[in-house]
């Protein structure tokens, strides 16, 4: 699941300066769950900006809100199209996804992103949550027992541990586990020890083009049946 | 001052909301299991708020003769209260006896008006029949009470004893009917419906109750000095004083026995022993009846059966034989058998028999008659036999309750008004489900344990002196902790909007009852059996989608908001604070009630089902309506559910860094929990509430430096 985290109300309300009316548009997914955008917290910030604007006495925006299933399908867009033509800016509590969704679908219109989307990772107890993938591209968790060195080792190196590990914890952050140490454990406990003393080369991010593109489809030659259709 | 819900911005919740304006809650066991169906949830939650007008409304609503029921009803609500698993029940009857006494049920009933010219005629002025007049009058039929008594009330009158049942009660209550318009006949024996049918009536109502006592069956039976339950009840009821001498056995073990027994005692009789056949375990009497008879010094010989009666010498010498309990038998209770030569002989003075009764049917009332002398009817309709006879009450049963009866009353004047309507009888259906299913012990193990507290009741040595009522009053205070403990079964959480759940787990993980789980297709359920209410997966689940299954409680935070932003608007105290109080232990008791007066003016209240419930938004809403400060006031250690505190604190502070952001003060936002440490609420709240008055004084003095 996609990881972000709400915006500074101070941020928020500087963006949305030079708009008299706002959508707060919330996501129904990724940012429910994690805390960041759901219909709550659309509703809270509508609430907080609400109280900032009595509260300073200046500022004349009206808010509108509304929480969609999902804001990266265009489909899911299609009921917005009523209340989009009376606001003058919508503010995304979707993922960086969801905003350019948004800004595709509605070209006249400046969307600005309500949440700092920050990674991938899943939840280790209510409220908290842990990066797990980086989207590499090039999946190497067999070699490394489930275990992405890419992510959780500070360094990302494929071949560690590296010579500052030490009581399982890493040099850069003493509070964080060794990646690789964990990686060594468990394989251990797998009984595949030997994948430890195998070389890894290195890799090439930059042999990685992006923005990357995939499809599940499967493209088959139609032939004759296309024409058939005509 | 700024206007609230207003732009399209809350259209789309409001539309959600519209989608299910009905009632989710379930029918809770106690309710199933009252034969009146009263809505006792409802009334024991609005006692538990001091709420105790409205509590008396419900009450009233669901009963026609509540105060009689507060006394002597066998409450099976109690034992069907769900409490039962977690420690004991609720007090159930005592309550609604605090509401009436507290609530003051003296009220005048209007006379009822006559909309059909159909007049019918009730044999009989017990509960059942009593009930069956009330609601007849409700629907504007002339009724008229036959009685053969000089006086209305059935058993109520004759059989129950006085200390059980104050006579003065039972007047009130029967004005009422008078008050109505019934016509009352007393004193006039019915012995032939047809004479009925020739004076007009059209159709009648047979309710003579089962005051026939069984006879044991044994030599002696009918000596002077043997005398039955039902007409020694009935004699001391009516003002006679049978001499009893100084010994007196009982024979029996349900509740008529041991009113014999305890009105003996106060008849001043030196020594009562009960006969019962069996153990104690199987003392069909009420278990709190018989300890306190034993209290008064009446005495029980369990496993004792007389077998033989010889009068001698103006007194009785009664041989009894020793039992032992064998297998159950058809009641599920375990046969006595005798043991042989186990004969041994006692002496008495007098001995009462209480061992049941039966209803005696007048032959010429020609309805047909079946097991036990009962009158036979069809369940659904109430009809005999005959054309326009309905029967109901003991006389159907057999010996039963009150509020059976009283229910067999209601429901055979709605079986009369569709007779003679000549509709198809209507029956009622319940669109609602019934809370089943037990609580799982994970559940039960986080219910906080918190005893029953009873009533207040006379001293034994004070009791026996008279017939004065033996049950006290609860104190205010007593009365709202019993009802606070109720565990409001079948009206918690449920997910309403299922396409908006993101199965995000909060609720499984925030529940302090381990309740929402993960189905095997990977969807959250929140078993309605297992829910407690407690509102906070409702306040955490980030898609909105879990609401309370009661109406009132999904709306009622946002209705006293709009409530107070009108009412604030024309009062011209500043400033305004607004507080959110548990309605339980803080408001329900008054130790918040001052904050209206004195220093706390413009201070309102919003009493909430509880502080957990209480969410962010609601107190940002708080401050959007203008209020200059904002505080929550839970009962932490007091309240009946674990761990609100915590929650409170988390969106308090939630909020209080938004305020910082905006430029307000973080100050005045505050929340107050009871604990032991920190007795005095009240004057913290005060002096929150002045230094909030200080802040906003100051704002108002930066705002005129500027302008
Ligand atoms: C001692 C005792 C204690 C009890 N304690 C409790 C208790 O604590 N709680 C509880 O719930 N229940 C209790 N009960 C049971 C309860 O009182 C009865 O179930 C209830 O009163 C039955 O109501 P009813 O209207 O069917 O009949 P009844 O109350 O028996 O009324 C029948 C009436 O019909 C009259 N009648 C009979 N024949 C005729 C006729 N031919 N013409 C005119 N009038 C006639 C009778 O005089 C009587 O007034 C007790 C019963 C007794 C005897
Ligand atoms: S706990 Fe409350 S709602 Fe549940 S059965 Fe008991 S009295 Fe009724
Ligand atoms: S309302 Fe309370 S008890 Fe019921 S499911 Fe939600 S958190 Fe659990």
């Amino acid at each position: 699941m996609i990881v972000a985290e709400q915006k500074t109300l101070e941020e928020i309300r500087r963006m949305i300066t030079p708009y008299a009316r706002v959508l707060i548009l919330g996501c129904g997914t990724c940012m429910t769950v994690c805390d960041a955008g759901g219909e709550r917290e659309v509703s809270f910030l509508h609430n907080a900006l609400r109280v900032a604007q009595a509260k300073s006495g200046n500022g004349t925006h009206t808010f509108s809100e509304y929480t969609l299933k999902r804001q990266c399908d265009p489909e899911f867009l299609d009921v917005l199209s009523d209340q989009i033509t009376d606001v003058d800016t919508v503010l995304s509590l979707g993922c960086g996804i969801g905003v350019q969704a948004i800004a595709e679908r509605y070209p006249d219109l400046p969307v600005l992103p309500g949440v700092n989307t920050s990674f991938m990772g899943m939840a280790k107890e209510l409220g908290v949550w842990d990066e797990r993938c980086a989207a590499c591209g090039d999946c190497r968790l067999e070699e490394t027992a489930g275990i992405c060195p890419i992510t959780r080792c500070t360094k990302g190196i494929l071949n560690g541990p590296c010579a500052g590990t030490k009581d399982g914890k890493c040099e850069a952050n003493k509070d964080m586990d060794c990646a690789w140490v964990l990686i060594y454990k468990r394989l251990e406990r797998l009984e595949q020890l030997e994948k430890m003393r195998r070389y890894y080369p290195m890799r090439n991010f930059r042999a990685i083009p992006r923005p990357k593109r995939l499809t599940s489809r499967i493209s088959v030659d139609m032939g004759e049946d296309n024409e058939d259709n005509g | 001052m700024y206007p609230l819900v207003d732009d399209t911005t809350r259209e789309y919740q409001a539309n959600q909301t519209k989608k299910a304006p009905v009632d989710h809650s379930l029918i809770p066991p106690c309710q199933a299991a009252c034969p009146l169906h009263m809505e006792i949830r409802e009334y024991v939650d609005l006692v538990a708020q001091g709420r105790i007008m409205e509590a008396l409304q419900v009450i009233r609503s669901g009963n026609p003769f509540p105060s009689i029921c507060a006394y002597v009803c066998t409450h099976p609500c109690e034992e069907a209260c769900r409490r039962c698993q977690v420690d004991n029940p609720i007090a159930i009857r005592a309550l609604k006896r605090f509401a009436l006494e507290f609530g003051g049920d003296r009220m005048i009933q209007a006379e009822a008006e006559t909309t059909h010219h159909e007049k019918v005629a009730i044999v009989g002025s017990g509960p059942a029949g009593l009930a069956c007049a009330y609601y007849l009058r409700e629907l504007g039929y002339p009724a008229t009470i036959f009685e053969a008594h000089s006086e209305l009330g059935g058993m109520l009158r004759v059989g129950i004893p006085q200390y059980r049942l104050p006579r003065e009660v039972l007047e009130t209550e029967v004005q009422r009917l008078t008050q109505m318009g019934v016509e009352i006949r007393t004193e006039t024996r019915v012995v032939s419906l047809d004479l009925l049918f020739d004076l007009g009536y059209k159709a009648i109502f047979i309710t003579i109750g089962a005051h026939q006592s069984l006879r044991m069956g044994i030599e002696g039976e009918d000596s002077p000095g043997v005398i039955d339950g039902a007409t020694f009840l009935r004699e001391v009821n009516l003002g006679l004083k049978p001499s009893l001498g100084k010994k007196v056995a009982v024979v029996g073990g349900g509740n008529v026995a041991i009113d014999a027994a305890r009105t003996a005692l106060r008849l001043g009789v030196h020594k009562v022993n009960i006969l019962y056949r069996r153990s104690r375990e199987e003392m069909p009497a009420d278990p709190a009846e018989i300890d306190q008879a034993l209290e008064e010094g009446a005495e029980i010989l369990f496993l004792v059966a007389p077998t033989r009666i010889r009068g001698e010498n103006g007194r009785l010498c009664v041989t009894c034989v020793r039992m032992e309990l064998g297998e159950p038998d058809a009641s599920g209770r375990r046969q006595p058998i005798p043991i042989k030569d186990s004969d041994f002989d006692h002496e008495f003075d007098t001995l009462i028999t209480a061992i049941g009764q039966a209803p005696q049917t007048p032959v010429d009332f020609h309805v047909s008659v079946g097991r036990g002398s009962t009158i036979q009817v069809d369940t659904v309709t109430l009809t005999t036999n005959r054309r326009g006879v309905f029967a109901g009450g003991d006389a159907v049963t057999g010996p039963a309750t009150v509020t059976e009866a009283l229910a067999a009353g209601r429901l055979a004047a709605s079986r009369i008004d569709d007779y003679l309507q000549h509709r198809y009888p209507l029956v009622s259906k319940e669109t609602r489900e019934s809370v089943s299913g037990d609580l799982l012990p994970e559940t039960i193990e986080m219910i906080r344990k918190i005893g029953r507290l009873e009533p207040p009741i006379l001293p034994p040595r004070k009791r026996k002196k008279d017939f004065k009522a033996v049950e006290l009053i609860y104190d205010w205070e007593v009365a709202i902790n019993e009802a606070r403990r109720c565990l409001r079964c079948g009206m918690g959480a449920e997910i309403l909007f299922q396409d908006k759940c993101a199965t995000c787990l909060t609720c499984l993980r925030v529940c302090p009852y381990h309740v929402p789980y993960l189905d095997a297709s990977g969807t959250i359920q929140i078993p309605d059996d297992q829910c407690q209410a407690c509102g906070i997966c409702v306040a955490e689940c980030p898609a909105k989608a879990i609401v309370l299954r009661k109406l009132y409680d999904r709306r009622h935070i946002t209705e006293e908001l709009d409530y107070i932003l009108k009412s604030a608007a024309q009062s011209t105290v500043k400033p305004l604070i607004i507080g959110f109080c548990c309605q339980y232990g803080l408001f329900g008791t008054g130790t918040l009630a001052g904050l209206w007066r004195g220093p706390g003016a413009g201070t309102w209240i919003v009493p909430v089902l509880c502080v957990a419930k209480v969410e962010a938004d609601h107190i940002l809403r708080a401050f959007e309506m203008g209020a200059e400060g904002v505080f929550i006031a839970g009962c932490g250690e007091q309240c009946a559910r674990e761990n609100t505190a915590l929650w409170v604190r988390q969106r308090v502070e939630k909020v209080r860094r938004a305020l910082a952001q905006i430029g307000l003060e973080p100050e005045r936002l505050q929340s107050f929990i009871l604990s032991a440490t920190r007795e005095n609420l009240a004057k913290e709240i005060d002096s929150f509430i002045e230094q909030v008055a200080g802040l906003y004084l100051a704002s108002v003095i930066t705002q005129e430096v500027k302008s």
